[in-house]
């Protein structure tokens, strides 16, 4: 098989390898091996805790490095300004391989700690200075609306001071000790406390403040107009000014404890007006020098993180790549004395010499003599499913990856899927210009994959973009039974000479008369607009849907066989594969031979009335052997039938016993070889098996085994159980598979049905105006059509039919061959890496 | 009918909670924890549970505050989601979960004010639970009354604080007597709120909030030894939904030492055991059974009795774990709710202890957690 050209048709082959790597080259060897993807290591110490492995100590520099790097980028993204971020494709490349690796390695790790180290010492003079700046901004605002309150009180201090003038003794104190340091002037005997507040808080700040100090208060607050945004984490905080006039010392202090504890920040104001211009003239000047400090402090860490950004890319390249390869490091298994490192994993077996030429170029890379051993180890292990896929078969194969991976070497039902899925598809949505719209689709997204491919899509377009293949074929086919049906957005073309001619009839107005052509492809325009025309495309499309369904579903039963042959169970052929086929055959089969026949007869020149092939089929069924000679459709009908049916009736005990009783058989056969007591010799076996097995894991040791069959423990019971669920699953499944395939009958209608429901209350109802007004209810119902075509039976419709497309696949035809019981295979690959990212 | 209903408002909570549950550290876990040798493998060794990456971005070294901050920072996470995401009754019970914190909030500041602390200090030692608008304005507060009629009029704490106002000036007797007296209230009010709900809820939570009212009555005996309280006093502030209510209680509040504690809790055939030495169900090891065994002498040294005093709470804290895993083992009740808190909180308790004894070095008491599945 190795040298066979890769195939679909079965998983790659796989193989069991073995590396035996020196400690000098094992890294160089795994970033080699990560840049190939081929390789799929295994854990060879799944005791050992994660912190107790070999290289965890490097994974641990390599993690505080990624915190590095991670801290850089949220630094960069949260700059107002988007700063330039140097493509990787763009960068140089840090070479962490070879000779000067490590080295490397040393270098990027204290530069990256310098960087963080200045970054962090920037950002925090930075937060300081706007710590501060934001007080001063606050205090101006404060400031300023004291100052309005001020001006406004004062213009209402006479009457105030008349109220005020049998004030007690301490508010006169109050009054002498004000008047040492003021000018004398305008006085307010109030004392006061002014601040800011974030404004969330506000209200309950005054509420608390209120039962303080029993309402003896007077608040006042004024909304600052622009937030004030913090530096480190971009939020946003919109704050008040407060000021609150009390009386008393104990009260003032009571408020400014409460003020401070709730996080409001406490201005001092002086009552002067003159004082108060001295300090706003102040701050304003301190606030202009701090802006120039902030300003020049913030254009050093932009600078910085500029040259972050030329290299950021590379680094996080660098460190993911480094993190994985340490990881993958830990899962070998070290040995000290040997100073080498044992590695075991899977392969395909066709890219052994490439891998072989990997590790000769990591040795030479690495500058050592030393080359990595690779040896091939037989084992009876399972292993994993691999399927080379290229941009083209890839969604195609992700589609049956969805339903399940195929066990190993199984027949791969996605290498048929690629025809017969866009199909069936095309048949639930054939339409030449729905097709056609979908097929420029495809080929947009094709003909720029390599932009798009780059560009991030979004989840939605993504996924479409993923299957740009899938979508062009399912344009091609769509085309094709369009073609069939002859249907264009609900039009039909006149491509050949119609095999109908309409005469006026006296009696029964236009009728339709077979003029003996015949239409050489597709369905006969004349039947577009013809009375009977839905009932006949019904009929046609019922038919065809069965048609199709039991070919598809022979096909899959027929995929059994080459599993069948090798996997070595060629008695599976005779218990399972022929009275499989005999029974969906001889009931379904032979539908499909009826109504072909029904096809081929003239029923016009024919002495019965056409029969009906449904009752024909439940009839046969339920009364064998008696055939209404009014509905015959062939002589000898009845006897037919009933061979027919007893065939599909041997069938189900034919598949429910023969299995469990070969099995049976065997086992007797091998009792009777004198194996008796198999229970009891097969324990320590067992266990013997596991310590081998356990021996292999532990110390990696190249164990030749025998290559026999899987040791497999057969209960017989499982197998009964196994083989009835299967019978019954199969036989009603077959019924009712047949029916679903009905689908394709039900939405290729409702396809038809609604694009031509689309075409009659649009563009049908503005085609036959004329002048300008037409030309303009054209051009508008026109482009509605179109948005509605595109939106609502490409997209929408297009979607469903790939719903049921997908159905019929998964169920209809996989549950009949495809065992799905493999694991992917995962190899360790840098590419994956970028992807996730 | 819980069945029949329950799923309607509970169900998709329920099923969050348990699966919170599930991600609860497991025996083997805390295994590999105590293997550690740095806070690094510790680090390490998290980010394989459900912990995940909680720790990825501090910078080392780590402390153990902020393995405890970030961990606490996840339980309240995951309880800000159920609150957010439930309905009444839940959310009313999920509210009362929360008055234990702010019990707490409340008697963390006023002492620390006492004590002439930085209030903004004291507020980052709060409880993020436990937080509400008003509470920063407790520091002004200079006596009970004042606190009362200030701050926590407008909090849900009110009604219990309404008995316990008097004139009294704050000193650490007194916000002893109120926190004890909060509780009790609150533990009374929470248990009715529980059995007004019914079923399975009121069941299982009157479980767990008896044997919590149990072991605040016990703890206000064993520390009342010796202080000013009066018997009078302390037979008030003892919780009346307790198993031991109120033979019990009544025993309690007489009792002048453990020898008499222990009398009082002995028809309560599980309690009986939180007094026997050593074995039992006592603490995972055989850590502090001389101290034990000393006290069975009747020798009551001070040193001896913190020292049993001490063991006593671990025990404590192991029956409160068994109840908690209990609660989890019905459905269709509120009670896991209740439980998984308490369970992560000790697994945050636990955590940090190994935690410390790593950063410590102090490797032979390392196994001395308490954990939790």
């Amino acid at each position: 098989m190795g040298d066979e050209y890769p195939t679909l048709f079965r998983s790659e082959q796989m193989s069991l390898v073995q590396l035996i790597v020196p400690t000098e080259v094992a890294h160089d060897t795994i970033a080699e091996l990560g840049e190939l993807g081929n390789v799929q290591f295994k854990d060879l110490n799944p005791d050992v805790n994660p912190f107790q492995r070999s290289f965890v100590g490097e994974i641990r520099r390599i993690d505080e490095m990624a915190r590095r790097v991670r801290f850089f980028a949220s630094q960069v993204e949260k700059e107002k300004e988007p700063i330039p971020i140097r493509p990787l494709y763009d960068s140089a490349p840090l070479l962490t391989v070879g000779p000067r690796g490590a080295q490397t390695i040393d270098e990027l790790d204290v530069k990256l700690a310098e960087h963080e180290a200045r970054l962090t010492q920037m950002n925090e003079s930075y937060q300081l200075l706007s710590e501060r700046l934001r007080e001063l901004v606050e205090a101006r605002h404060v400031l300023r609306e004291t100052a309005v309150f001020f001006e406004q009180a004062a213009v209402r201090e006479t009457e105030a001071r008349t109220s005020l003038d049998d004030s007690s003794a301490p508010l006169l104190q109050h009054d002498d000790r004000e008047q040492q340091f003021s000018s004398g002037e305008l006085q307010f005997d109030l004392e006061f406390v002014a601040g800011t507040i974030d404004r969330a808080r506000l209200s309950t700040f005054e509420r608390v403040l209120w039962r303080v100090l029993r309402g003896n208060l007077y608040m006042n607050y004024i909304d600052i107009q622009e937030p004030f945004v913090d530096p480190a984490t971009g939020a946003e905080t919109r704050k008040n000014v407060f000021i609150i006039f009390a009386h008393g010392d104990i009260l003032l202090s009571k408020i400014r404890k409460i003020a401070e504890s709730m996080g409001a920040t406490i201005y001092p104001i002086d009552v002067n007006a003159d004082k108060r211009a001295d300090s706003m003239r102040e701050v304003t000047g301190r606030l202009e020098d701090l802006q120039i400090v902030l300003y020049n402090t913030g254009a050093n860490r932009r600078a910085e993180l500029m040259t972050i950004g030329e290299n950021l890319a590379s680094w996080q390249d660098v460190v993911a790549k480094e993190k994985l390869i340490y990881e993958t490091l830990n899962l070998l298994n070290y040995d000290v004395r040997r100073k080498t490192l044992i590695a075991e994993g899977w392969c395909p077996t066709r890219d052994i010499p490439q891998i072989q030429l990997a590790l000769r170029h990591a040795t030479e890379e690495s500058g050592t003599n030393v080359p990595p051993i690779l040896h091939e180890l037989r084992t009876n292990r399972t292993p994993p499913t691999f399927h080379r896929t290229n941009k083209f078969t890839e969604g195609f194969q992700t589609i049956m990856d969805a339903y399940g991976v195929a066990t190993y070497q199984e027949v791969n039902p996605g290498l048929f899927a690629v025809i017969t899925f866009p199909f069936l598809f095309a048949v639930m949505f054939g339409d030449i210009g729905h097709g056609f719209i979908i097929t420029i689709a495809a080929a947009l997204m094709i003909l720029f994959e390599r932009n798009l491919g780059k560009a991030d899509l979004g989840e939605i377009i993504g996924t479409f973009f993923f299957g740009r293949y899938i979508i062009l074929l399912m344009g091609f086919f769509s085309i094709y039974t369009g073609f069939l049906y002859n249907d264009i957005f609900s039009k039909s073309l006149h491509l050949f000479h119609s095999g109908w001619d309409f005469r006026e009839d006296y009696f029964n107005g236009t009728v339709g008369a077979s003029n003996g052509h015949t239409y050489p492809f597709g369905i006969d325009p004349a039947w577009h607009g013809a009375e009977n025309g839905l009932l006949f495309t019904n009929s046609y499309k019922m038919k065809m849907s069965i048609v199709l369904g039991v070919i598809h579903m022979t096909f899959a039963v027929c995929l059994q066989v080459p599993n069948h042959i090798r996997f070595k169970r060629f008695s599976d052929i005779y218990t399972n594969f022929i009275p499989q086929m005999i029974f969906l055959q001889s009931i379904f089969g032979y539908l499909v031979i009826c109504i072909i026949y029904k096809w081929t007869v003239d029923w016009e020149k024919a002495t019965t009335q056409p029969p009906s092939l449904l009752n024909m089929l439940i009839s046969m069924v339920l009364s064998p052997g008696s055939v209404d000679p009014e509905s015959q459709l062939y002589p000898g009908q009845s006897t037919v039938q009933v061979i027919l049916l007893l065939l599909a009736g041997i069938c189900v005990p034919w598949l429910l016993v023969t299995k469990p009783y070969l099995q049976w058989q065997e086992m007797k056969k091998i009792q009777g070889q004198g194996y008796i007591g198999l229970g009891a010799d097969d324990a320590p076996r067992h266990t013997d098996d596991t310590t081998l097995e356990g021996e292999e894991e532990g110390n990696g040791r190249a164990i030749v085994e025998a290559n026999d069959e899987e040791h497999e423990q057969h209960d017989f019971s499982e197998v009964v159980v196994h083989q009835v669920i299967h019978t019954i699953e199969f036989c009603l499944g077959c019924v009712s598979h047949t029916a679903s395939y009905l689908r394709l009958w039900a939405l290729s209608l409702a396809h038809a049905q609604l694009s031509e429901v689309l075409w009659d209350m649009t563009i049908a109802k503005v085609l036959g105006m004329s002048g300008l007004i037409g030309i303009i209810a054209l051009i508008l119902v026109g482009a509605m059509w179109l948005v509605l075509t595109i939106a609502i039976l490409c997209v929408m419709e297009g979607l469903s039919a790939f719903l049921h497309a997908l159905r019929l696949h998964w169920v209809e035809a996989n549950s009949k061959h495809y065992e799905a019981g493999g694991y992917q295979f995962v190899p360790l690959s840098f590419a994956r890496l970028n992807e996730k990212q | 009918m819980e069945a029949l209903l329950f799923n309607v408002s509970g169900g998709f909570l329920e099923g969050i909670v348990r699966g919170y549950k599930a991600g609860l550290l497991t025996q083997n876990q805390y295994n590999n924890l105590t293997q550690c040798e740095t806070i690094e493998d510790f680090r390490t060794q998290l980010s394989a549970t459900d912990y995940g990456n909680f720790l990825a971005n501090e910078p080392l070294p780590i402390s153990t505050s902020t393995i405890s901050d970030k961990a606490t920072q996840v339980l309240v996470d995951q309880f800000n989601y159920l609150r957010s995401n439930a309905v009444e009754p839940l959310s009313k019970f999920l509210e009362y979960m929360t008055y234990a914190y702010m019990i707490d909030n409340v008697i963390l500041i006023i002492t620390g004010t006492l004590h002439g602390r930085n209030t903004n200090e004291l507020l980052q030692r709060c409880h993020p639970l436990g937080i509400f608008d008003t509470m920063p304005a407790l520091c002004v507060a200079t006596n009970v009354e004042e606190l009362y009629h200030t701050v926590l009029v407008e909090t849900p704490l009110a009604p219990y604080f309404r008995d316990s106002v008097t004139a009294a000036d704050l000193d650490d007797l007194n916000i002893e007597i109120i926190r004890n007296t909060l509780y009790k209230a609150y533990l009374e009010d929470f248990d009715a709120f529980c059995q007004s709900l019914g079923g399975p809820t009121a069941e299982i939570m009157h479980r767990i909030l008896a044997f919590e009212a149990d072991r605040r009555a016990i703890n206000i005996t064993i520390n009342s030894f010796g202080t000013q309280l009066s018997k009078e006093q302390r037979a008030k502030l003892f919780p009346t939904i307790g198993r031991l209510f109120p033979e019990g209680n009544n025993a309690l509040a007489r009792a002048d030492d453990i020898e008499q504690v222990r009398q009082a809790c002995e028809p309560v055939a599980e309690y009986r055991a939180f007094f026997d030495s050593g074995s039992g169900a006592g603490r995972p090891n055989g850590q502090g059974g001389s101290e034990s065994t000393a006290n069975l002498l009747g020798d009551l040294g001070v040193s001896d009795e913190l020292g049993a005093a001490a063991d006593l709470e671990d025990r404590f804290f192991v029956h409160e774990v068994h109840l908690n895993k209990l609660a989890f083992l019905q459905q269709f009740q509120y009670a896991v709710f209740y439980s998984y808190v308490k369970l992560k909180e000790q697994e945050i308790r636990s955590l940090t202890w190994i935690a410390e004894c790593i950063a410590q070095n102090a490797r032979d008491r390392i196994h001395d957690f308490i954990p939790t599945f």
